[in-house]
């Protein structure tokens, strides 16, 4: 019986892997989206910091998990970060594709780990080459004339009221705790006005025996304050605290020095503090502060505590499982709380008016946790819109475009499952927008346009749907050569289609009218994939195109695989939810405005002709309303399409928890999944656009 | 998969394994213990739509819509009438939760390998393709299905094939 033991100890570990592989891949997005923010421009110290700690991390984590190869290339870029940061190399916009094709390297090593991706070693030798090139001084020199300008020009800034180096030998005296004075505040007063280190020495000489009165100040300061106050100021601070003698001042760096220092050649810019490194004296203490780990820095500041710097909110790392669970047990409860609710209605409500205020105030409550833990799941889709400025960055250099790419509503959430299924066709798309709608420079000058294209990816909610848009100022959909294409690769078309409609061929599997197949599109395996990976998540995909002006794709989303306002119908035995959403309205029909169409019974609403999608045919479900005036009809609206669905009665509105039918049996057509009743019972939701394909392929059949 | 395991290694080990023993019509059946997961009374069912009639429909399992396949129908053995003495096997197989409707469950035995003897060329109400093997207890036959096989095969439409 040992062998469950031993599975149970290898799980484990592919747990703690699986803990790295997250986190790398998270530091190697984090390194991308940093690099690419910098647009050609050199990284603040912050963002070097930034780089450097995760490449650091990987690192780390790396050697901890025995990664070993890992390690390598990350090693080499670490050192390369810490000689940018220590100012030893200069930074050059060639070291950012450089970073960035580290850490494609690294992602790939990461993948060999995860997956079992191939891994190219000459890839790995050759990035490696490359930055110990880099660290040993083979770059071109050229770039550090345009840093030194930027040296002087940021110690010129320093010279007119920069910041300042005060020295404060504060001895107090030994009364001054029994006068009250609490020395923290005073420090924290300093601390307002600039950065402050503080140094206590004992000014007893004696050891400190019993006789040491805890209440007499035995103990002299020593502060350094950079900042842009005046010496009077930090007097002020003491005034009532000591005299003249007790506190001395002392400015210990002339700001001339800078310049001189700055402008010798091959030296980076100049950060304020190191323009005193070649001060006369009293700066040990500052360099000394220089030469530690920048990401230590703020790991004294008050809520860091064992976290390091730069890590902004206070995050939780929970396994997704851990999550589901819980909203699953939320969902449990939810339930469980309408039966009890649904049982207590049958009591008396005056006789019970306790139990019947306390159970509105248990659904108030178990409404609020349901969304508080649903919305654990929600994350910004900054994430995946975050991944392509570098992307149209490296296509646009590739094809020769200038793309500008714009992004609203990033922080539009949805989720997490979400997020994951919906990169690819994103990434599909605005490939698809780089190589395929916009044109080069010269055909968008000829055409009277901006020589610079734009995509805009827009993200809102709708409603209850997430809606991404994909815009672009490109040339547009060419009806008659998507036609012609259709012709060629024998899928049905014709002349007569609405521009929609013919919008909708290029979702044919294998349609592709590039000329030349690229590598970065123009194989036809883009928009069906698009298309499919769309709707497997509840989505829909509708194209609005003008030529010449440019392309509009649209993919709304449900706002959350998860859960879901519906409406409760009955037909037969059986109930339905159908969602909310996709409602428009309820009506019980008169038997005037019942028509017929080629045998298919339709309704007339407001001067509109509504086909009607009995329930009881479609399911094959038994019931005594087979006609539509003895029943209710449920006005449904999907993406413009109208239906009119016939059922026996409403029930009721619910939010319901969404339950995957496929989990442990297959894809039910016409459902969107099921949800549990309050009485326990299952109920299926309709999916109102599979049904509406039902509708129209049995029609088909018929 | 660690349970096919170790009930193989209990074989080649020449330890017994157990079996959950059910009757269909005339005949008993078993099927290796480590895949039931609980035995219930049979509920109300959800019908769903265009599902094979065998498919009763699906239940709620403290939160877990799980399909409720009705063997007797399928295998066109004994009265599929349902009432309080209904069992429903839950099984844990393929990594999904599937619910089986039998006549009725009799026990739990252990058999040895050499107690289990190969499948002849038969008509049982089961293909023999899905037959493990034959055991006796009590001078009773036992047909030892493959569970797992069986419910993951194309005619018992509980798996989507098409992907």
């Amino acid at each position: 019986m040992n062998r469950p033991e031993q599975q149970n100890s290898s799980i484990d570990l592919n747990q703690f892997n699986q803990v790295f592989f997250e986190e790398c891949a998270e530091h190697l997005a984090e390194m991308e989206q940093i690099l690419i923010s910098l647009a050609d421009a050199a990284p603040d110290s912050e963002q070097l910091n930034a780089i450097f700690r995760a490449a650091h991390s990987i690192k780390g984590g790396a050697g901890i998990f025995g990664f070993q190869d890992m390690t390598v290339v990350t090693h080499v870029l670490e050192s390369l970060l810490d000689q940018i940061r220590n100012n030893e190399i200069p930074f050059t916009t060639a070291m950012i594709d450089l970073f960035l094709e580290a850490g494609d390297v690294i992602a790939m090593q990461l993948a060999g780990h995860r997956d079992g991706c191939e891994v190219r070693q000459e890839a790995i030798d050759q990035i490696r080459t490359r930055l110990r090139q880099v660290i040993d001084g083979e770059m071109t020199t050229a770039p550090v004339a345009v840093d030194i300008t930027a040296a002087a020009n940021s110690a010129c800034l320093h010279a007119d009221g920069g910041p300042r180096f005060y020295e404060l030998l504060f001895t107090p005296a030994p009364d001054i705790f029994k006068r009250g004075v609490r020395l923290e505040n005073l420090f924290s007063e300093l601390e307002d006005l600039g950065e402050l280190t503080a140094t206590a020495q004992p000014t007893i000489s004696a050891g400190l025996d019993e006789n040491l009165d805890p209440e007499i100040c035995t103990t002299c300061w020593k502060l350094t304050l950079v900042t842009t106050a005046s010496e009077a100021d930090l007097r002020d601070i003491f005034e009532f605290v000591a005299d003249e003698n007790q506190l001395k001042v002392r400015q210990i760096v002339s700001p001339q020095a800078a310049p001189i220092q700055a402008a010798a050649p091959g030296s980076a810019p100049p950060s304020p503090a190191d323009s005193t490194q070649n001060a006369p004296c009293g700066t040990a203490l500052i360099q000394a502060q220089l030469g530690r780990r920048a990401y230590d820095k703020n790991e004294l500041a008050p809520g860091a505590y064992g976290r390091r710097g730069g890590e902004g909110e206070a995050t939780i790392r929970v396994g997704v499982a851990k999550v589901d669970q819980l909203i699953n047990q939320v969902g449990e409860l939810v339930i469980t709380q309408l039966m009890v609710a649904q049982t207590a209605a049958s009591l008396d409500p005056v006789l019970y008016e306790n139990l019947h205020r306390s159970l509105l105030q248990l659904e108030r409550t178990t409404r609020d946790l349901q969304q508080s833990v649903m919305s654990i799941r929600l994350v910004p889709i900054s994430i995946v819109f975050s991944r392509f400025p570098r992307m149209v960055r490296e296509l646009a250099a590739k094809l020769g475009k200038q793309v500008e790419l714009k992004t609203i509503g990033d922080s539009t959430e949805l989720d997490k499952g979400l997020i994951e299924k919906i990169t690819d066709p994103l990434t599909h798309l605005v490939r698809n927008c780089m190589d395929h709608a916009l044109e080069t420079p010269d055909t968008r000058i000829a055409a009277g346009k901006d020589a610079s294209g734009t995509i805009t990816l827009r993200a809102s909610q709708i409603g209850g749907r997430i809606v991404i848009d994909v815009i672009d100022d490109g040339a547009g959909l060419n009806r008659a050569k998507i036609l012609c294409k259709a012709a060629e690769r024998g899928i049905p078309a014709s002349d007569s289609m609405s521009d929609e409609e013919v919008w909708q061929l290029i979702f044919a599997p294998g349609f592709s009218t590039a000329e030349a197949v690229t590598d970065i599109s123009g194989r036809g395996v883009g928009m069906d994939v698009v298309l499919r990976n769309v709707q497997s998540i509840g989505g829909r995909v509708q194209i609005i195109s003008e030529q010449g002006k440019g392309t509009r794709v649209t993919v709304s989303l449900p706002l959350t695989l998860a859960i879901l306002d519906g409406l409760s119908v009955a037909v037969g035995s059986e109930k339905f939810i159908i969602p909310l959403n996709s409602i428009t309205e309820s009506l019980q029909p008169l038997a005037d405005s019942l028509k017929s169409v080629n045998g298919k019974r339709v309704i007339h609403v407001r001067g509109e002709y509504i086909p009607i999608v009995p329930l009881h045919e479609l399911f094959h479900l038994k019931t005594s309303v087979t006609e539509p005036e003895k029943g209710i009809l449920v006005l449904v609206d999907v993406d413009g399409e109208k239906a009119a669905v016939l059922v026996d009665t409403l029930l009721d509105e619910h939010q319901v928890v969404i339950k995957s039918i496929e989990t442990n049996y297959r894809k039910v057509a016409g459902t969107a999944g099921a949800t549990i009743l309050g009485d326990g019972r299952v109920a299926l939701i309709l999916d109102v656009a599979s049904l509406l394909e039902m509708r129209k392929s049995s029609a088909f059949a018929q | 998969m660690q349970s096919v395991h170790e009930t193989a290694n209990n074989n080649q080990m020449g330890l017994p394994s157990e079996y959950l023993t059910f009757t269909l019509g005339n005949e008993e059946y078993g099927i290796d213990i480590l895949k039931v997961q609980e035995i219930r009374g049979y509920d109300t069912v959800t019908h769903i739509a265009n599902a094979p009639e065998f498919i009763k429909g699906v239940i709620n399992l403290r939160g877990v819509i799980v399909p409720i396949v009705d063997m007797r129908i399928k295998f066109k053995v004994g009265e599929p009438t349902y009432h309080e003495f209904t069992v429903v096997i839950i099984m844990n197989v393929l990594d999904r939760v599937i619910g089986m409707v039998v006549d009725g469950v009799s026990d739990v035995v252990a058999l040895a390998p050499e107690q289990i003897r190969p499948t002849p060329e038969m008509g049982a109400a089961l293909d023999t393709h899905y037959i493990t093997g034959l055991g006796t207890v009590n001078d009773q036959m036992l047909i030892l299905v493959d569970i797992e096989k069986l419910m993951s095969s194309e005619e018992m439409q509980i798996i989507d094939h098409s992907n």
